[in-house]
């Protein structure tokens, strides 16, 4: 159940039955209807080549700053087997999420192709199928945490339009577990739904149904029981200390 | 606060289990001690992270190791349990990777020096456990067996366990553990609903995502994935989808109204706990186990079956 809209359409398009055929332009492939090479007629199923690409924009420095970093620490292993694109729990639903594809454009420092993917790259569920499955350990579900990491950095005006959302829910998420040190649900909820634009939502049926339930059951309430761990404050100290003297990415793009 | 006793053990409920999800907890609770271990709630505990901090280097390991050296400190216990897999996965991802990069235990060590919070350095000598792999190899099906006083007989259901707790098997499967469940085809929870009388169905999403961590942020894709898991379950004939995490509730539970509205009654399926279950096999009482605490409903389904 593809996400992305499919539109009907009557003529089959160019270079469809191409895995991953986002990933090449389209002047890169010949279709041609008869074809003969070298005496031989190769007309029908074998009529789609494509033309050799040369990609020669790399930032090469960029795939050590990716190796400093936790998540992105084993990129070197990844041998482009695709076993990560097989599992994914996201591709079927978002065609051009494509985690092989993805570490490529990262291992070659090619910011202009991963650029084009900003768009699909945050969809990653954390399901780690991914990661189950890689024959080379390269832990590519954190591999794609990375690569938020560096979309960030690159690319901070796509924090602007796109990104916004999921940043600023990150950003809820953070405020809370490193401010506080503990996680309000609740309030996590409304926060986010509100920055979300869904603030109607809030006060739809639904979500009145279920604030009437938990207020009735005294959940609403437990939220006071939750607390904040005693001597949190030193521990935010020393986390704030902490994250000002990284060196890494995970840093910068904070 | 006293050191454990024999049959005691060091419990982490999480942020989750203590508020919106205490069904759970409690649930949790109740058997533990019916099977024969009291878990002992820790104090001061943090947030794990949920999974929000990994791109935050070693602070992504010290939140949830802070809760192992005060295991140590406040209970004198190297492992600790936990029912959310969620915290399961932070808690055995963060002990993985300080004890295979001993640059990164260091990291984690010189934020504890600088808390100054906790005596002594952390060692990673314990062990996180999920409560479902606890129960299982501690005290196994067998025990699960004599406590069953009321038989499920007559129940189906789609036991569904996520991604994170058999998942990624680098993080999860330690040799401490004896009995190893499946990565891909896990089957624990499967043993103890058997167990207690249950008919468990096959049908195809056990280990598939519920999209819970983009759940607020991608509505959309969380939906969708639900949406298959439920009207899978349902269309295999079960009354309930049996869950072992507060993350996925969020997703199958309470935003089920959402996705029925959406993608309609194929996807309407009672969502409850296997502690619940359990709870209700063991004797409690269907209050006890606080099933109606679940937005999907399943005392409606209980009560047909004559529960
Ligand atoms: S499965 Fe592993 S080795 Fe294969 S392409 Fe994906 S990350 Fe690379
Ligand atoms: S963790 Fe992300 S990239 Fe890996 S299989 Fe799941 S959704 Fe795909």
């Amino acid at each position: 159940m593809a996400l992305e809209k499919q539109e009907k359409r009557l003529v089959a398009e160019k270079g469809e039955h191409i895995i991953a055929r986002h990933l090449i332009e389209d002047d890169h492939i010949k279709e041609e209807k008869n074809l003969v090479i070298d005496g031989v007629d190769v007309s029908g199923r074998w009529n789609t080549f494509i033309t050799t690409r040369v990609d020669s924009e790399f930032d090469r420095a960029f795939f050590q700053e990716i190796k400093e970093t936790v998540v992105g620490s084993r990129i070197n292993r990844c041998w482009q087997c695709g076993m990560c694109t097989a599992s994914c729990t996201v591709t079927p639903l978002y065609r051009r999420f494509n985690p092989r594809a993805f570490i490529y454009m990262m291992q070659l420092g090619n910011l202009k192709e991963l650029k084009k993917y900003v768009d699909v790259a945050w969809r990653c569920v954390g399901c780690y199928k991914c990661s189950q499955r890689c024959p080379k350990q390269v832990n590519p579900a954190e591999m794609m945490e990375a690569l938020a990491l560096l979309i960030k950095k690159y690319f901070p005006e796509e924090l602007e339009g796109k990104l916004k959302i999921d940043e600023e829910v990150k950003k809820i998420y953070e405020d809370m577990i490193l401010g506080h040190g503990r996680l309000d649900l609740a309030k996590l909820h409304t926060s986010s739904m509100q920055k979300m634009g869904k603030t109607k939502d809030l006060i739809g049926k639904i979500e009145r149904d279920a604030i009437f339930k938990m207020a009735k059951d005294g959940r609403a309430f437990s939220i006071l029981r939750l607390g904040k761990p005693h001597n949190w404050g030193k521990s935010k100290d020393a986390i704030e200390n902490y994250l000002k003297n990284v060196k890494t990415i995970e840093n910068e793009a904070m | 606060m006293d050191k454990l006793k024999e049959n005691q053990a060091a419990y982490y409920p999480g942020c989750a289990l203590l508020t919106i999800d205490r069904a759970y907890n409690n649930s949790s609770k109740l058997v533990s001690k019916k099977m024969g271990i009291e878990l002992v709630e820790l104090q001061n505990y943090n947030c794990c992270g949920i999974g929000e901090m990994k791109s935050k280097g070693a602070v992504s390991m010290y939140l949830p190791l802070r809760n192992m050296m005060l295991a140590k400190s406040q209970l004198g216990s190297k492992d600790l349990i936990m029912a959310c897999s969620v915290c399961y996965h932070e808690f055995t991802r963060s002990i993985t990777r300080v004890r295979e990069n001993k640059n990164e235990l260091v990291e984690v060590n010189s934020i504890f020096k600088e808390a100054d919070e906790i005596e002594g350095e952390f060692t990673p000598d314990g062990e996180a456990r999920h409560i479902l792999e606890f129960l299982y190899n501690e005290k196994g099906v067998d025990e699960v067996k004599k406590n069953t006083v009321k038989s499920l007989k007559g129940l189906k259901v789609a036991p569904y366990y996520g991604c994170l707790y058999s998942r990624p098997s680098m993080y999860t499967f330690t040799d401490k553990k004896p009995n190893l469940d499946n990565s891909e085809r896990p089957r624990f929870m499967h043993d103890f609903l058997e167990g207690m009388g249950a008919e468990t169905v096959f049908y195809g999403n056990e280990v598939q995502c519920c999209g819970g961590r983009n759940v607020v942020s991608d509505e959309e894709t969380s939906f969708t994935l639900c949406s298959q898991t439920l009207s899978k379950a349902k269309k295999a004939g079960a009354d309930f989808l049996v869950l072992i995490c507060p993350k996925c509730a969020g997703a199958l539970d309470v935003n089920q109204p959402k996705i029925v509205e959406k993608f309609g009654e194929d996807s309407e399926l009672p969502v409850v706990y296997l502690t619940q279950l359990m709870a209700l096999a063991f004797g409690f009482s269907k209050k006890e186990a606080e099933f109606g605490d679940m937005i999907s409903d399943p005392l409606r389904v209980l009560k047909e079956k004559g529960f």
